[in-house]
C-alpha cells in the first residue's frame, strides 16, 4: 500500500515522457487482488513491463551517452576559445555549462532510480503474488529480472560519478556567500519547485520513507536508510552564517 | 556579485578540467581489451556465451525451444507473448520476450526447460555467419564494469556448484569450440555489440535486434561520421562500413544518427523535454531560483551546488541500495540451494523438517542478519550426515 502511493508520486513528479514507462504497480496489485489471478497472465503482464523498462532504459542510456561526448566536446571548445581569459562573455558561457552539468547529471541520476524503483516494484509485486497464491513465483523471476538490461545501471553510474569529478575540478567550493548559505531553506523549498531538482527530492524522500520500517519485514527486505545529511539538504534548517572568507 | 569568485578561477578550473577530464572515460582503449580478457581468461566463445546467459537469463534457450518444439511447453504461453508483446513493446522492439514464460505451475517443467536450454545452445552459440538474415543476432555484451558484485555474480555463475540453469549452460559450453570473431576486430573498439534476438514471432527478414551503445562504441561512430564529412554528410551505410564492427546493423546506425544528429542541433538542452518549454511551461530549477535571485534570493552558484548535493546523495543511495538488494537475492539463492541440499540429502524420516526451511525461506523473516541465524538453526536440526555441509553453512555466515 505504501509503496503503491510512493511510486505513484513519483511518476507525479518525473518528466513529463516518463510517465507511462513506469511499472503499473496498482494494476498487478489489482489482478492479484482478484478472485482466481492465472500466473500466465500475471507473469505475461510482468513480462511486458520488463520489456517496457529495457526498451526505455537503453534508449535513454543511448542519448546520455551522446550527450556525454557533446557535453565533452562543448566544454573543450570552450576551454581552448576562453584560455585563461577571465572575459565577461565567457563568464556566461561557464555559468550555461555548469547549469548544463548539473542537469545532466540530474537526468542520468534520475534514470538509475527510475531502475531501481521499478526493479523494487516488481520484487514487492512478486512477494505479493506469492503470499497470495503460495506459490514460489519470486524468487526464481527476481533472479531473471536482475539479469535484464534496465537492471545493469554500471554504465550510467560511471557516467555519473565522472560528472561530479568533473564537476570538483571545475568548480570546487571556494567560498560560501553569507547570504547564499542561509538562503539554502528557501532554495530546497523553492527550487524543489520543477524539473530535475523537484525529482531527486522527491526520488530521495521515497527511498527513505519505503526505507523506514515496515510491517512486513522479512529477509528480502531492505535495512532502513541511513541519510546522515539528508535533513540538511531536504529540509529548510537554520544554519549560522559562517565567516566569509576574504578574497 | 556572488559568482565573482567562482568565474575568477573558473577559466583556470576549466583549463584543468580539460586536462584532466576529456576524455574522461578511463582507459579508453584497455576498456575493450579488458572486458574481452576477463582475468580468468576463458577463451572468447565461453566468454561469449557466458555473458550472454547471464545478460539474458537463458533465454536463448528458451527461444530455441520454442522455434525448435512448437512450443512445447510453452503452448499456452505463446498467445499471451503474442498480445503482450505486441500490446506492450516498441513497434520494433525484439527483446526476448521467452525468458520469462517458462514459468510453469511446478518445478517439473522448469527442469525441462533447462534441459532444452541446454540442448539448444549448440545452436544458438554456434553462430559462424552473423550475416544471414536469421532471426538470431549474437554478440558480446562487454560494457567494462567496475562493479565487484556484479563480476562476483558472475565468477558465482561459473562456478559448477547450484543446480541453476546458468552454470548448467556453462557446462554444455565447455563442448562448444570457441566462437570466431564474433567480437573480436582489431581497428573496431569491438566492444558492447548486444544484440537481442527478433522474437520468434516475428517475421524472419527484420534482423531488427535492440542493441546496447557504450562510449566507446559512440566514439567509434563519431570518428566514422567526421571522416564522411560530418553528421550531415555520412550516411548510415557509409558509418556503418567505417565502424567495421560485428554485429552492427544499419537500421542501429541510423537511429543512432538521427538523435545524433539532433543531439548537435539543439546542443543547449539535452534530449529530454525537461527543459525544452513544454506545454507545461516548466522552469529548469535554476530560472526559477534566478527569478529568486532578481528578488534578492540566493545565488546561482549556491542552488547548482545544492542541486548537486541532492543529485549525489540520491545517485549514493541508489547505489547502495541496489548492492544491497543483489546480495539479499545472492543470500536468498544461496540459502534455497542449502535447503534444497539438505532436502535431498535428508531420508525420509526427516522429511517434516526439511519442509519448514523452504517455507521459512518465503514467508517473511525478520531481516538479513535474523536469516543468517536460520541456517545454523537448520544445520542443528539436520545434523548427521551432513557435517561438512553444515560447517560450510557455518563458515561462510
Amino acid at each position: 500500500m505504501k509503496f503503491g502511493k510512493r511510486i505513484k508520486e513519483q511518476i507525479q513528479e518525473s518528466l513529463p515522457e516518463w510517465r507511462d514507462k513506469f511499472l503499473r504497480y496498482k494494476e498487478l496489485k489489482n489482478l492479484i487482488s482478484s478472485p482466481a489471478p492465472a500466473e500466465s497472465i500475471f507473469v505475461g503482464l510482468l513480462n511486458a513491463e520488463i520489456e517496457k523498462f529495457n526498451a526505455f532504459f537503453v534508449e535513454q542510456e543511448e542519448d546520455f551517452i551522446i550527450h556525454h561526448k557533446e557535453l565533452q566536446y562543448r566544454i573543450q571548445r570552450l576551454v581552448e576559445k576562453c584560455g585563461d581569459n577571465d572575459d565577461v562573455m565567457f563568464r556566461e558561457e561557464i555559468g550555461e555549462i555548469r547549469k548544463d552539468i548539473v542537469n545532466f547529471h540530474g537526468e542520468m541520476v534520475l534514470l538509475v532510480n527510475y531502475s531501481n524503483i521499478n526493479y523494487t516494484g516488481l520484487a514487492k509485486i512478486l512477494k505479493k503474488y506469492d503470499k497470495r497464491t503460495g506459490g514460489a513465483l519470486r524468487s526464481p523471476f527476481i533472479q531473471k529480472v536482475l539479469r535484464q538490461p534496465f537492471f545493469k545501471t554500471d554504465l550510467v553510474s560511471r557516467l555519473v560519478r565522472e560528472w561530479e569529478t568533473t564537476m570538483d575540478a571545475m568548480f570546487p567550493a571556494l567560498t560560501w556567500e553569507v547570504e547564499g548559505y542561509e538562503r539554502s531553506a528557501a532554495v530546497s523549498s523553492a527550487a524543489a519547485g520543477e524539473g530535475i531538482f523537484r525529482n531527486t527530492v522527491a526520488a530521495l524522500m521515497t527511498m527513505r520513507e519505503m526505507r523506514r520500517g515496515s510491517s512486513t519485514y522479512g529477509a528480502y527486505s531492505l535495512p532502513p536508510l541511513n541519510l546522515s545529511d539528508s535533513d540538511l539538504v531536504l529540509r529548510p534548517r537554520h544554519i549560522p552564517s559562517p565567516i566569509p572568507i576574504p578574497y | 556579485m556572488e559568482a565573482r569568485p567562482v568565474q575568477r578561477s573558473g577559466s583556470r578550473e576549466l583549463t584543468n578540467l580539460a586536462r584532466t577530464s576529456i576524455p574522461s572515460t578511463p582507459n579508453p582503449s584497455s576498456a575493450p581489451e579488458a572486458a574481452f580478457m576477463r582475468p580468468d581468461h576463458k577463451p572468447l566463445g565461453q566468454q561469449t556465451y557466458h555473458l550472454l546467459s547471464s545478460s539474458n537469463g537463458g533465454s536463448v534457450g528458451h527461444i530455441c525451444s520454442s522455434s525448435s518444439s512448437g512450443f512445447s511447453t510453452n503452448l499456452h504461453y505463446s498467445s499471451m507473448e503474442k498480445h503482450y508483446a505486441a500490446a506492450s513493446s516498441n513497434d520494433d522492439s525484439s527483446w526476448c520476450n521467452g525468458g520469462f514464460l517458462d514459468f510453469p505451475e511446478d518445478h517439473q517443467a522448469v527442469h525441462n526447460n533447462r534441459h532444452i536450454e541446454d540442448g539448444c545452445i549448440g545452436i544458438g552459440a554456434a553462430f559462424d555467419d552473423i550475416q544471414k538474415p536469421n532471426d538470431w543476432q549474437w554478440a558480446d555484451h562487454l560494457i567494462t564494469d567496475e562493479d565487484p558484485l556484479l563480476s562476483t555474480n558472475w565468477n558465482d555463475l561459473l562456478i559448477d556448484t547450484s543446480s541453476n540453469s546458468d552454470t548448467k549452460d556453462q557446462k554444455s559450453l565447455q563442448t562448444i569450440p570457441p566462437q570466431p570473431q564474433i567480437v573480436q576486430q582489431q581497428p573496431s573498439p569491438s566492444v558492447t555489440v548486444e544484440l537481442r534476438p527478433v522474437s520468434t514471432t516475428s517475421s524472419n527478414s527484420n534482423n531488427k535486434a535492440r542493441m546496447r551503445w557504450t562510449p566507446e562504441l559512440h566514439e567509434a561512430f563519431v570518428e566514422a561520421v567526421n571522416s564522411l564529412g560530418g553528421s550531415d554528410r555520412a550516411t548510415p551505410k557509409g558509418v556503418l562500413k567505417k565502424m567495421k564492427v560485428e554485429g552492427l546493423t544499419i537500421y542501429h546506425v541510423k537511429s543512432h544518427l538521427q538523435k545524433y544528429r539532433t543531439a548537435r542541433y539543439r546542443p543547449e538542452p539535452s534530449e529530454s523535454g525537461s527543459y525544452r518549454s513544454s506545454s507545461e511551461k516548466k522552469l529548469t530549477p535554476l530560472e526559477h531560483i534566478t527569478a529568486l535571485d532578481l528578488k534578492g534570493g540566493i545565488g546561482i552558484t549556491e542552488a547548482l551546488r545544492l542541486q548537486m548535493e541532492v543529485q549525489k546523495q540520491l545517485h549514493e543511495q541508489l547505489e547502495i541500495q541496489r548492492n544491497l538488494q543483489l546480495r539479499i537475492e545472492e543470500q536468498g539463492k544461496y540459502l534455497q540451494m542449502m535447503f534444497e541440499k539438505q532436502n535431498s540429502g535428508l531420508s525420509k524420516g526427516t522429511a517434516s523438517t526439511s519442509d519448514s526451511p523452504s517455507k521459512s525461506e518465503q514467508e517473511d523473516n525478520k531481516k538479513t542478519a535474523d536469516s543468517e541465524e536460520l541456517a545454523p538453526e537448520e544445520t542443528r536440526k539436520c545434523q548427521e550426515p551432513e557435517s561438512p555441509q553444515s560447517k560450510r553453512v557455518k563458515t561462510d555466515n
